[in-house]
């Protein structure tokens, strides 16, 4: 899960109801990205997936929550990863 | 080779015993116990959560827990400092089981220990709805004739 992703990509995690959406617990896109283009690069690879999927989900950043509507960047080499809600118990 | 009668009294506070992880095994009250005994604990509350037969009803043939591990065990490590730090707590272990949890075994044990009773009873509870409300684990409840990913209630839609 932690293995280096080649240059100019960022690794994307989908765990839960996100990997089912996807059929993928992982892969490669395009490095840099700011987060909040990262709906509408999504949204076009798995059609329904922000109203279905997205809206209920938190996002984040080398282990850290980022807020989508921030101007953060997602850089090369970064593990992003769409958090579902939890459910541990 | 003889320890001075002394030597197990430390005149600085240790510090305090956490412990947090996740196992594809069956969980141990009596390990998760053991972690955290100390004499300067006068109470240790134990909390395990066991997987149900049914959700509202409907018979539930098998759990399974599935986690984005390293960000759990920070969030889980995470918490167990808040609670020590707010409990003044001696020890605390946090421990979730992955995997297919069969019906009737224990999914999660909480373990605190503190010098007195009230604070580990608060601190055991207030750890426990810490883990459900935040740390990355996700539960696939299997019906037999299909699946469904579980939410707890608040953990859908908070901002940090």
């Amino acid at each position: 899960m932690s293995l280096k992703p080649p240059p100019g990509f960022f690794t994307i995690l989908y765990f839960a109801g996100a990997k089912d959406y996807t059929h993928k617990e992982k892969e490669l896109l395009e490095a840099p990205l700011e987060v909040n283009k990262l709906l509408d690069v999504l949204e076009k690879k798995y059609n329904g997936i922000g109203e279905k999927i997205l809206s209920s989900c938190l996002l984040t950043v080398n282990l850290g929550y980022v807020d989508t509507t921030e101007e953060t960047l997602i850089r090369e080499g970064d593990e992003v990863a769409i958090i579902p809600p939890v459910s541990s118990g | 080779m003889a320890l001075a009668p002394e030597s197990h009294v430390s005149l600085v506070s240790d510090p305090p015993n956490i412990h947090v992880s996740m196992t594809r095994s069956p969980l141990s009250m009596q390990e998760s116990a053991s972690k955290v005994k100390s004499p300067k604990a006068g109470a240790i509350v134990l909390f395990a959560g066991t997987t149900r037969d049914n959700f509202d009803g409907k018979p539930v043939k098998h759990l399974e827990y599935s986690a984005y591990e390293g960000l759990a065990l920070k969030t889980m490590r995470s918490i167990a400092e808040q609670m020590v730090e707010k409990h003044s707590l001696i020890g605390i272990s946090i421990v979730h089981r992955l995997g297919v949890v069969p019906i009737g075994e224990e999914s999660v044990i909480i373990a605190v220990a503190a010098p007195h009773r009230q604070a580990a009873w608060r601190a055991g509870e207030e750890t426990l709805e810490e883990v459900k409300a935040s740390v990355e684990i996700w539960k696939l409840e299997e019906f037999g004739d299909g699946s469904v990913w579980r939410a707890n209630a608040d953990g859908c839609n908070k901002t940090e």
